[in-house]
């Protein structure tokens, strides 16, 4: 692979966490710092970069692959907002194919196209589809094609799951050239414990957690607008905690090997949280607590 | 630990069901995989097995999925070729085999093939990625195909003669004088009055498979056709017997007994139709006796092969011709309990006498294992013509990969393929002692 235009960062998550959203968000972020940025949303779905080009249609790279035509970069590629280049991996319809091998081959057509030379980004992020379930969808992070990883997790056990995923990937690719863990967003931050749960995550893993993104309906309106947050309310609340995460990306480039838990580890620490909340709900007071 | 393996001589799965359906007349399989692998089942296969390959080199209707098969799924591409088979070659039924690639993806062959015989095609599929196993597996996936689907495709079985008995376990190429050797068992078993189902090779068509579930019994030469005889057991509640090894000689008289016993076949027909080819076999051997002591026969030999030869010629060599089992070494991996069975019975054929026993595919290992025998005589493949040369001792091809020999219609199974061994292992033993004298 020829040299590195930019700094590569791949996003993971499980599916509906928000990973799109805070992707786009900080892409939208990112530009309006000034930075060329291009997002390129790694999942069947193709809607990664939506809420970045006002919901318009965006072909994806592998139906070009599909349809074998000769491809140019304006056939696959979109300036949404602030002039960000979008792009869609696409891939087969649920339950037909390899997506994950379509995401190699996406990413494999995106290097012949020469991408990355030709717009010479400041920033490059990967959206990958929820958990790291097969080979192809660690593509992002092997190979040196992304410096670093972040992970989107909620409090939810499962999301935690998948984040767990994502650090055994990183620590099996990590050794070899692969991209390092730059740490957790936490998202959808609502219930009181949420954020504890999550710090706690990351302190058995050795990872830390780079901002809070609390739920809000500011996220959810601007959505339906087809609009980034930073876009559709500038001056909100909401804006300025992705602003901070752009920052945050833009001036730490710590990154780290995790240590993941293995499966027991796993459970157990996830009984003792189910225990923990079940106190606060319950208002169960420990002996000499109230003291 | 982990050991490399040089020149494996056992082909993928895909390939083992390609050997079974190119049997059978009218069958017309479709690949359903990446290019190469029709290819590469003729180089590797069909053109090293005596000389039988098809003409014109890998004949045979591929759907060479490209990677946009594999990302979007490879189903759209099956029915087109599928379509696209039954316009060009005109068959009696189409048989899919599925290639790793297209197993890894998941393509829903089932359905393809459902969607054929919606349309009145006679479609059959095997699900034979390469890592199920090898071509012994694939032989098993590929049987198992045609017993499972076969009824539902012909409403039911067709009207079987009294007595047949349906043969499994001899994979063809692998074993490259397969039709020999199944002719063979079928003239024996004709002579006892029963009708053999040999179900490959010459003649051998869609009309036989329809008569299978119909069969009275089923004979399996080899561990790896016991999986098919156990299936029509469950299926038609079918007797079977299960041998380890090819009857060679004498031994065919126990498989006949064996019959006569299950079926309850007449007694004295039996005895008379033993005491005709044992008297002939008998006749035959007085006749070498002069080239068996002036050339030295009784020696040590080093004999390589899949397990139901070593066991049929190993123990025809050793007790009926009195050669000394040096070395046997098993190529076709059976599966542990097989193993087990197999060392039990081959050690000691010769009481007294030690028989080293080996599995192993490698072909380095067991050059070596072939020099440091130092038998007198080494019966294998052509892979092992090099080791028998180290050693300075004469060679007998008997088993794939075959590369310099042509089999048309030789075996060594029975009591022809008895005389057959005889007259092609005194021949190079015989010739090796002319030239020396010369």
């Amino acid at each position: 692979m020829s040299e590195k235009i930019g700094k590569h960062i791949a996003i993971y998550g499980k599916g509906g966490i928000g990973k799109s959203t805070t992707t786009s968000n900080i892409s939208a972020a990112l530009a309006e710092s000034g930075y060329r940025v291009i997002q390129i949303g790694c999942d069947p779905k193709s809607d990664s970069t939506t809420i970045l080009r006002g919901g318009n249609d965006l072909p994806t790279v592998l139906d070009t692959l599909r349809e074998q035509s000769r491809v140019r970069l304006d056939d696959i590629s979109a300036i949404g907002f602030g002039g960000v280049l979008c792009i869609e991996a696409g891939g087969p319809v649920p339950g037909v194919g390899c997506a994950g091998r379509g995401i190699n081959a996406a990413v494999e057509q995106l290097q012949d196209l020469k991408v990355f030379e030709e717009f010479k980004p400041d920033f490059v992020l990967y959206d990958v589809l929820g958990d790291v379930v097969c080979g192809g969808f660690a593509v992002p992070i092997r190979d040196g094609l992304a410096d670093r990883a972040f992970v989107v997790t909620s409090s939810d056990f499962m999301a935690v799951f998948a984040a767990n995923n994502l650090f055994k990937a990183v620590t099996k690719y990590a050794p070899s050239g692969g991209a390092r863990l730059g740490g957790i967003i936490a998202n959808s931050i609502l219930a009181p414990y949420a954020t504890s749960l999550i710090d706690d995550f990351a302190d058995r893993t050795g990872s830390r957690v780079i901002g809070y993104v609390p739920r809000s309906l500011t996220v959810a309106q601007s959505e339906l607008y087809g609009k980034t947050v930073i876009e559709a309310v500038p001056q909100s609340e909401q804006a300025q905690v992705y602003r901070d995460l752009a920052k945050f990306i833009v001036e730490d480039e710590e990154a780290i090997i995790p240590r993941p838990l293995n499966g027991p580890e796993l459970k157990k620490w996830a009984r003792e949280w189910g225990d923990k909340i079940f106190e606060v709900e319950a208002g169960v007071v420990h002996e000499m607590a109230s003291i | 630990m982990s050991h490399h393996i040089e020149d494996s001589r056992n082909s993928c799965a895909l390939h083992g069901a390609l050997q079974v359906y190119e049997a059978i007349e009218g069958v017309v399989p479709v690949i359903h995989s990446t290019s190469g692998c029709g290819v590469q089942h003729y180089l590797g296969g069909t053109r090293l097995s005596g000389g039988n390959a098809p003409f014109g080199s890998a004949p045979v209707s591929s759907t060479n999925i490209r990677e946009k098969h594999v990302v979007f799924g490879g189903g759209s591409r099956l029915r087109e070729q599928l379509k696209n088979s039954v316009k060009v070659v005109q068959g009696d039924l189409y048989a899919i085999v599925t290639g790793c690639s297209i197993e890894m993806v998941g393509d829903d062959v089932p359905a393809m093939a459902k969607e054929g015989l919606d349309q009145d095609w006679p479609v059959v599929y095997a699900n034979t990625p390469g890592f199920r196993g090898d071509v012994h597996q694939g032989y098993q996936l590929a049987v198992r195909a045609l017993i499972e689907q076969l009824p539902d495709i012909w409403k039911g079985a067709s009207p079987a003669p009294a007595g047949l008995v349906n043969i499994w376990g001899i994979i063809p190429n692998q074993d490259p004088f397969w039709r020999g050797n199944l002719r063979e068992l079928g003239r024996l078993l004709e002579a006892i009055g029963l009708v053999p189902n040999l179900l490959l090779g010459d003649g051998q068509d869609v009309e036989s498979w329809k008569k299978v579930p119909g069969a009275a019994f089923n004979l399996a030469v080899s561990s790896w056709g016991e999986l098919p005889a156990r299936l029509l057991e469950e299926r038609y509640g079918t007797p079977f017997i299960s041998l380890a090894g090819l009857p060679v000689g004498t031994a065919a008289a126990d498989l006949l007994y064996q019959l006569t016993g299950e079926l309850g076949l007449d007694q004295p027909r039996i005895d008379a139709v033993i005491a005709r080819e044992e008297a002939r076999l008998s006749h035959q051997f007085a006749r070498l006796a002069d080239t068996y002591y002036r050339t030295g026969f009784q020696r040590e030999f080093a004999l390589i092969g899949e397990s139901a030869q070593v066991v049929g010629i190993g123990e025809f060599l050793a007790k009926s011709l009195g050669l000394l089992p040096r070395l046997l070494v098993i190529t076709d991996n059976p599966p542990d309990p097989v193993q087990k069975a197999l060392v039990t019975r081959l050690n000691p054929i010769v009481p007294g006498y030690e028989t080293d026993i080996i599995f192993s595919e490698d072909r380095a290992g067991i050059g070596a294992s072939v020099r440091d025998s130092g038998a007198g005589i080494v019966l294998g493949s052509s892979l092992e013509q090099e080791a028998a040369e180290e050693l300075g001792v004469p060679f007998l091809a008997v088993s794939f990969p075959l590369a310099d020999r042509i089999v048309l219609d030789r075996g060594y199974a029975g009591y022809r393929g008895a005389t057959a061994l005889l007259e092609d292992l005194g021949s190079v033993i015989l010739s090796d002692s002319y030239h020396q004298v010369v």
